[in-house]
């Protein structure tokens, strides 16, 4: 019996060795949600994000130069739309007082640096050099001078991972800002689209798209792209909407993450998903 | 051979740290090329089958703790490109292999075979057909990843005869 065993073992120990190790893989996949798994991910990604800020830091000194000067023409674009925007801004105040409506437009934002991307089709994130003791958390958006970048996913102490808008695990209820027709947008490995859109709806290229105060994750309008086509299937009820997204997320490197977290409950039930992990967490 | 052991662990941690801060620079219209699977396809030829599905295996649990994608993911796609790089593995041939075109074949194919059984298992869309996901999420990047196996084999040391 040990002799069968020995010589099956010596024929085949590549192949045996092979399928022990995807069968870890493949549980290893169906346990990547538990607490444990995800307390491990975010000491692991904590302590090499030390050592690949030091390196980005590097890599970005040698575009200062230019982009320190893209951002004087742009401080002097944005002084002149700033003081136009003032004079609206009192005539708004005014008027809202007038309504009693409350002011929203001040939010706390925390400015981050991007110091490591993983590029993937599929899980597109990025590292930022902000966790925990900056008051970042999961559930929070990021965003840049152009748009959304995407959502935080996990922190540790002093770094965090986001999930950007080309990662397919990242699901928004956006609209159109012209039409405000609203939909589902999620990234399909190739573009960002707007699935299950009716045919009749008024989608038009060219339309800016942001996010919905619908969502349960972000009720805040950012800008997320804009439409450059529509995918007319000949069968069915549906088109799907392909959007363009403002944001480079090749050549992003300073973000803010929007220090909010939304709760929305409803019927008793906690709509956003990261604070419903967190309170499972927590139990 | 325990000195390219200890080289296939040590040498990751950099691949990493350029494959996530520098690579993403000279990325070719989202096209990436995977500095890590150079590494892998290099070892596991030289330290046969088991030993590249092991590293192959360490490096995916290590890249996905590290970059906070699916678990396990990286691992399974990984594994099977060390343990298909390792069948290149021949004492005999293997200096061939490393100044010759060949490598650039084996890092090619690895590389195929790695990022379709990830993007397989990454819940990609299935609407769409398998030879477009073939050639975006393989072919590409793997076209892109053997380029640069040219560091390979132009400082792959000579044997000198003594």
């Amino acid at each position: 019996m040990f002799r069968f065993f020995s010589s099956i073992w010596e024929n085949f120990k590549e192949y045996i060795i092979l399928v022990i190790l995807l069968t870890i893989s493949l549980v290893t996949m169906s346990l990547s949600q538990n607490p444990a798994a995800r307390k491990v991910k975010s000491l692991a990604f904590g302590s090499f994000s030390a050592f690949t800020s030091v390196i980005s830091d590097m890599v970005n000194i040698s575009g200062l130069k230019s982009e320190n000067s893209n951002l004087r023409k742009l401080n002097a674009e944005l002084m002149l739309q700033v003081s136009e925007l003032r004079k609206y801004g009192i005539e708004n105040s005014e008027l809202k007082g007038l309504l009693g409506l409350k002011d929203t437009s001040m939010l706390p934002l925390l400015a981050g640096t991007v110091i490591s991307k993983s590029l993937s089709r599929s899980q597109s994130t990025f590292t930022l050099n902000i966790g925990k003791k900056d008051g970042v958390a999961s559930g929070m958006p990021v965003l840049n001078d152009h748009g959304l970048v995407g959502i935080v996913n996990s922190t540790s102490d002093n770094f965090s991972i986001v999930r950007t808008l080309k990662n397919l695990d990242l699901k928004l209820t956006v609209k159109d800002e012209r039409s405000r027709v609203e939909g589902i947008m999620k990234w399909n490995g190739n573009d960002l689209v707007m699935i299950d859109i009716p045919k009749t709806y008024d989608i038009e290229p060219g339309d800016r798209i942001i996010t919905s105060e619908l969502s349960s994750i972000i009720d805040i309008p950012i800008p997320i792209g804009s439409v450059i086509g529509l995918s007319k299937v000949e069968t069915g009820i549906f088109n799907e909407v392909r959007i363009n997204p403002f944001v480079d997320f090749i050549r992003t490197e300073h973000v803010f993450v929007i220090a909010i977290v939304e709760n929305k409950i409803e019927n008793g039930e906690q709509m956003n998903f990261y604070l419903r992990k967190k309170l499972e967490i927590n139990k | 051979m325990r000195s390219e052991y200890i080289w296939s662990v040590i040498l990751f941690f950099p691949l990493l740290i350029i494959q996530t801060t520098i690579v993403p620079l000279i990325a070719i219209r989202g096209v990436t090329p995977d500095l890590i699977m150079i590494l892998l396809v290099f070892y596991s030829m030289r330290c046969g089958q088991i030993y590249g599905s092991v590293l192959g295996f360490s490096y995916g649990l290590l890249f996905d703790l590290i970059t906070g994608s699916l678990l396990g993911s990286t691992m399974l796609s990984k594994t099977l490109a060390g343990f298909i790089a390792g069948y290149f593995s021949n004492e005999n041939k293997i200096e061939n292999y490393f100044k010759s075109y060949i490598f650039f074949l084996i890092v090619f194919l690895c590389s195929i075979v790695d990022l379709v059984i990830y993007s397989f298992f990454t819940s990609l869309d299935l609407n769409t057909s398998i030879l477009k996901l073939l050639f975006e999420q393989g072919i590409l990047p793997g076209i892109y990843t053997s380029i640069l196996s040219i560091f390979v084999v132009m400082f792959y040391p000579k044997r000198s005869i003594s």
